[in-house]
């Protein structure tokens, strides 16, 4: 820890930029498992967290002057909100229809933020540019408090009860109601948690990139890259997530660079095999293996 | 000496199309009895525990428990009222372990709950296993845990859909002996079975259903007697 700390003391820009990564995938991975890993319904509608949350907190710091450190939580808190009303209407929804639906949500709301009707306020396709006036440095110590939070709060619920009870909804969602056990309350709280700490992670992503526009906001990858990352760690785990976007990281770097072309190819390959070969993912793997013993709280 | 209704069936009836699975179906449930519910597949057995546990709701028709109108509530609503139930394809939570499946549904302190259920595990003979995944058990285990799940948030009137098919002898002595204790300290059961013998042997009462019409109620001696069921159920 002391060690990722000091970091900007020493390290060149390209490992920065490469740790900043890593980490804001860390709480993106993190945030969808403590969602989907644990409740088992398949959040397809990351992006809508990262999108919603990076465009408020862009719009405060690029048109109302607000300083970062303010425009971030409040872009958290706003998606956090929302998320309250969209989780009471679509986690009624179950299994595909649930992914479907929120896929629907991200795609509806990239079509909206672009459209001429919704320029004044969200500069429509155009996009918007700014510059928040933070250092590199100061942006890599607020996402790897971020990261270690995240990673703190995920530990903390997945052994309680109430992470118990979300295991329980996975496990079997009408057997635990019939136990007594609020399955929608319990779903939207932990939504909502995932939808805030993946919005916070989103705020400080676009104040790095001092851009957003629709496309760029509410891509696609922006799910998918953090649900292969968490698959790739271990869904349902506490540090699958963050092993797995550190991983995951690198080796898009190095494939990135070494073979630009065939990049998506090879990546789509790899998230193929590891479906087949690897459902429970690195973690779950070692656990099963008695290499890690079987308890929640790694 | 047990003579409050816990358990209040009133003029119910639950209609899938065209069929109606319960017709004008009423009955009362004694607090500290055992009832048997019998009656051919497709009598409306399991839609009837369905509807007291709120997983579905009637068409018309009241139900009340202790007295209160449970209609229109939610499963996890009359659960903590005090109604729990196991099913017949047993649904306990597999890629989670025994005690975690206990821990789960209690309520109340840490310390409290994880005591209480390690109780439960050895009342069910199943606490050397506390840290196994549910998955490992066998079919039998895995209704004794069910059943102790049920246990766990103290339900007072508990419904056991076929608590004995499936499962060896020994076993199933066993359990019954495990409902029968469990009945003395206070706890009213209704059971579904197909094995008449189980009935016979351990319920006091029993109700029979055909068609979604209740066709017979008494003490099981009776219920034996009764020429209509006998013809229904037994086709002679």
């Amino acid at each position: 820890m002391a060690f990722l700390v000091s970091v900007p003391f020493f390290a060149s820009d390209y490992w920065m930029t490469l740790l900043v990564l890593i980490l804001i995938y860390t709480v993106y991975a993190s945030g969808w498992n403590l969602f989907s890993g644990l409740t088992g319904y398949t959040n397809f509608g990351l992006a809508w967290f990262i999108g919603v949350s990076g465009y408020v907190s862009s719009l405060l710091i690029a048109d109302h002057k607000f300083f970062w450190l303010l425009a971030w939580p409040i872009g958290a808190l706003f998606v956090g909100i929302v998320s309250i009303g969209v989780g009471y209407i679509l986690l009624r929804i179950k299994g595909v229809y649930f992914a479907i639906s929120m896929v629907a949500l991200t795609e509806g709301t990239r079509e909206l933020f672009g459209t001429e009707y919704l320029e004044p306020i969200t500069h429509g396709g155009k996009g918007v540019p700014f510059v928040a006036g933070i250092s590199l440095s100061a942006l890599y110590w607020s996402i790897l408090l971020l990261a270690f939070m995240t990673v703190i709060v995920c530990y903390k619920i997945t052994s309680s009860k109430f992470g118990l009870r979300l295991m329980a909804i996975r496990e079997d969602e009408q057997a635990a109601e019939t136990l007594g056990i609020h399955t929608t309350r319990e779903k939207i709280i932990a939504f909502v948690l995932s939808a805030f700490l993946t919005g916070l992670a989103g705020a400080i992503h676009f104040t790095y990139q001092n851009y957003i526009d629709p496309s760029f906001g509410f891509t696609i990858h922006l799910t998918l890259t953090p649900i292969v990352m968490a698959l790739f760690g271990g869904v349902g785990t506490v540090f699958g997530p963050a092993i797995g976007a550190t991983l995951f990281t690198f080796i898009h770097e190095i494939l990135w660079a070494e073979l630009t072309i065939l990049y998506m190819a090879i990546f789509g390959g790899i998230l193929i095999l590891l479906i087949l070969f690897f459902p429970q993912g690195l973690l779950g793997w070692m656990k099963e293996r008695g290499v890690l013993p079987r308890i929640r709280k790694i | 000496m047990h003579n409050e209704t816990i358990l209040r069936i009133d003029d119910v009836v639950k209609k899938f199309g065209e069929v109606a699975a319960l017709d004008h179906c009423s009955f009362n449930i004694e607090q500290g009895s055992i009832t048997g519910l019998i009656g051919p597949n497709g009598a409306g057995k399991t839609t009837l525990f369905n509807l007291i546990t709120g997983v579905l709701q009637p068409d018309s028709g009241h139900l009340f428990f202790k007295g209160e109108e449970i209609t229109g509530k939610k499963p996890y609503e009359i659960a903590r009222r005090g109604v729990g139930r196991t099913y017949q394809i047993i649904r306990i939570f597999p890629k989670m372990t025994l005690l975690e499946n206990l821990v789960v549904v209690g309520k109340g302190r840490e310390r409290r709950v994880m005591e209480r259920a390690m109780e439960l595990l050895q009342l069910v003979k199943l606490s050397e296993k506390k840290d196994d995944y549910a998955s490992d058990l066998s079919f039998g285990q895995q209704k004794l845990l069910s059943l102790a799940q049920v246990l766990m948030f103290d339900a007072e009137l508990i419904l056991l859909d076929e608590p004995a098919a499936g499962i060896n002898p020994t076993l199933q002595n066993e359990l019954m002996a495990l409902i029968h204790r469990l009945n003395e300290g206070g706890k009213t059961f209704i059971i579904v079975e197909h094995d008449m013998g189980v009935i016979m042997n351990h319920c006091q009462n029993a109700i029979a259903l055909n068609y979604g019409q209740k066709i017979a109620e008494g003490s099981c001696s009776l219920i034996q007697q009764d020429e209509r069921l006998l013809e229904h159920y037994f086709g002679r």
